[in-house]
């Protein structure tokens, strides 16, 4: 295989990128300086060797702990859970919430071979042990089926640890994705989140 | 040629950076996978429609030779989603969906889809005692469905009549009658568990009240017959999460 066969083949692999984009960006890249070209490869590179999972909450970070979990000023009272670190930047552009976050990592899909194992729930119910200050957790998984069982089941892990769990009113008709959603609707569904019974 | 048929949503997933590819089990055109363009975008026409277990119209762009359908548009009249309140009924859901997805044809199968909307019905709207039996009745009724049915009514290797304790031949797939039973090891099912056994496979889930340890059995004894007669022992994940949940 040709280099340039090699750099279509990897990149047809990113998701949304199918072989003829994988080609044209190929072909792109071959018409950049190579300082351009030299300077993507390295921050691709830097970005696999810096960037790791925070050990407290599973937010990508450079740092460990992430810059959240190290911010004295955020209220430590409170962790909303999220299915990926991704679903940590709509939920700050808000600015409505201050608490920490727990990425889960995932959802469950048992379609798919996702179970609980594949999870961070373990993660999550030992920040709420022995000391911990949280009172509250909020469940922020996504609206979807899917998202909609997985906090269904976080519900029932933490049912034991007697911290209060809430989840956000994103409301039916449910569906899309906390990444697509405007700040506006994020916000005001965290406002309005409710107790959650035990499912 | 544009098609509206009644349309479950067994499983659907994100393509590219803006479509999702839906699964559906259709009541005209059998299983379908279908391309909803641009289904993930904020402002989709889909909107939050496409969720699995949903339940509705689907409306699509059929042709016969294709592998991949457009969807144009669904209609959802059950959302389902009192699936997602309680593990053990998505669960079961899944596991139902799963089976129809691996072994549902691309052909018409009415009774097929009839099955498993009626299955999807009772598991959401069941009390919750009621629950492990409608799953289980879910289960085993769309197996005689799809046509993989036990033999629960006569031995399966002479037809003879079923004495009151009967062996389960896994091997041959139902029960056996005294005499070819003689030395079958594992379970026999007697009494409740032969008329509960029966119940499911007609896809009642009013069975008498089984202890909880027979209810096991009875999930063991259903995955076993599954993985044997029906899947070929191909891993069915959603089929193995619904039994691993107690
Ligand atoms: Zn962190
Ligand atoms: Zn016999």
């Amino acid at each position: 295989m040709s280099v340039i066969e090699e750099l279509t083949a990897e990149l047809a692999k990113l998701p949304g990128i199918g072989r003829k984009t994988a080609t044209r960006l190929t072909y792109h890249l071959l018409k950049q300086p190579a300082a351009t070209v030299t300077r993507l490869a390295e921050t691709i590179r830097a970005v696999g060797e810096r960037v790791h999972p925070c050990t407290v909450c599973g937010n990508l970070s450079e740092v460990e702990p992430c810059p959240i979990c190290a911010d004295p000023r955020r209220d430590g009272s409170v962790v909303c859970v999220v299915e990926e670190a991704s679903d940590i930047g709509p939920i700050e552009r808000t600015g409505a919430y201050r608490g920490l976050y727990h990425v889960l990592g995932g959802r469950l899909s048992p379609l798919d071979g996702v179970g609980p194992d594949d999870l961070r729930v373990d993660a999550l119910r030992s920040r709420l042990g022995n000391g911990s200050h949280v009172r509250e957790v909020i469940l922020a998984t996504n609206p979807s089926m899917e998202g909609e069982v997985t906090a269904t089941f976080v519900r029932g892990v933490l049912a034991a640890t007697g911290v209060r769990v809430t989840r956000i009113a994103l409301g039916l008709p449910m569906g899309g994705e906390l990444e697509y959603a405007d700040g506006v609707t994020i916000a005001r569904a965290l406002a309005a989140r409710r107790e959650m019974g035990e499912g | 040629m544009l098609v509206s048929t009644p349309a479950i949503i067994l499983h659907a997933f994100p393509y590219g950076d803006t479509s999702k590819i839906v699964r559906l089990a259709t009541r005209d055109l059998g299983v379908q996978s279908v391309i909803a363009k641009g289904a993930v975008r904020p402002k989709s026409p889909f909107g939050a429609r496409l969720q699995a277990m949903s339940e509705g119209t689907a409306h699509l762009y059929h042709r016969s030779h294709r592998d991949l359908q457009t969807l144009s548009a669904f209609d959802v009249t059950n959302q389902h989603a009192s699936l997602a309140a309680e593990m053990r009924r998505y669960a079961a859901a899944a596991a139902l969906a799963e089976l129809v997805l691996r072994f549902a044809h691309e052909e018409p199968q009415p009774v097929v889809y009839d099955g498993l909307a009626g299955a999807l019905a009772a598991l959401s709207e069941v009390p919750s005692e009621a629950v492990p039996y409608a799953a289980l009745a879910a289960l085993w009724h769309e197996i005689v469905l799809l046509g993989f049915a036990p033999t629960v009514d006569a031995c399966v290797r002479c037809r003879g009549t079923l004495a009151d304790r009967t062996p389960f031949s896994l091997a041959e797939g139902g029960l056996l009658c005294a005499r070819c039973g003689r030395g079958a090891g594992g379970g026999a099912l007697r009494g409740d568990d032969r008329a509960a056994l029966h119940a499911f496979a007609a896809g009642r889930w009013d069975a008498p009240p089984l202890p909880a340890p027979h209810l096991a059995a009875h999930r063991r004894l259903l995955v076993r017959f599954i993985q044997r007669h029906v899947a070929d022992d191909r891993a069915m994940p959603a089929l193995a999460f619904w039994e691993g949940l107690t």
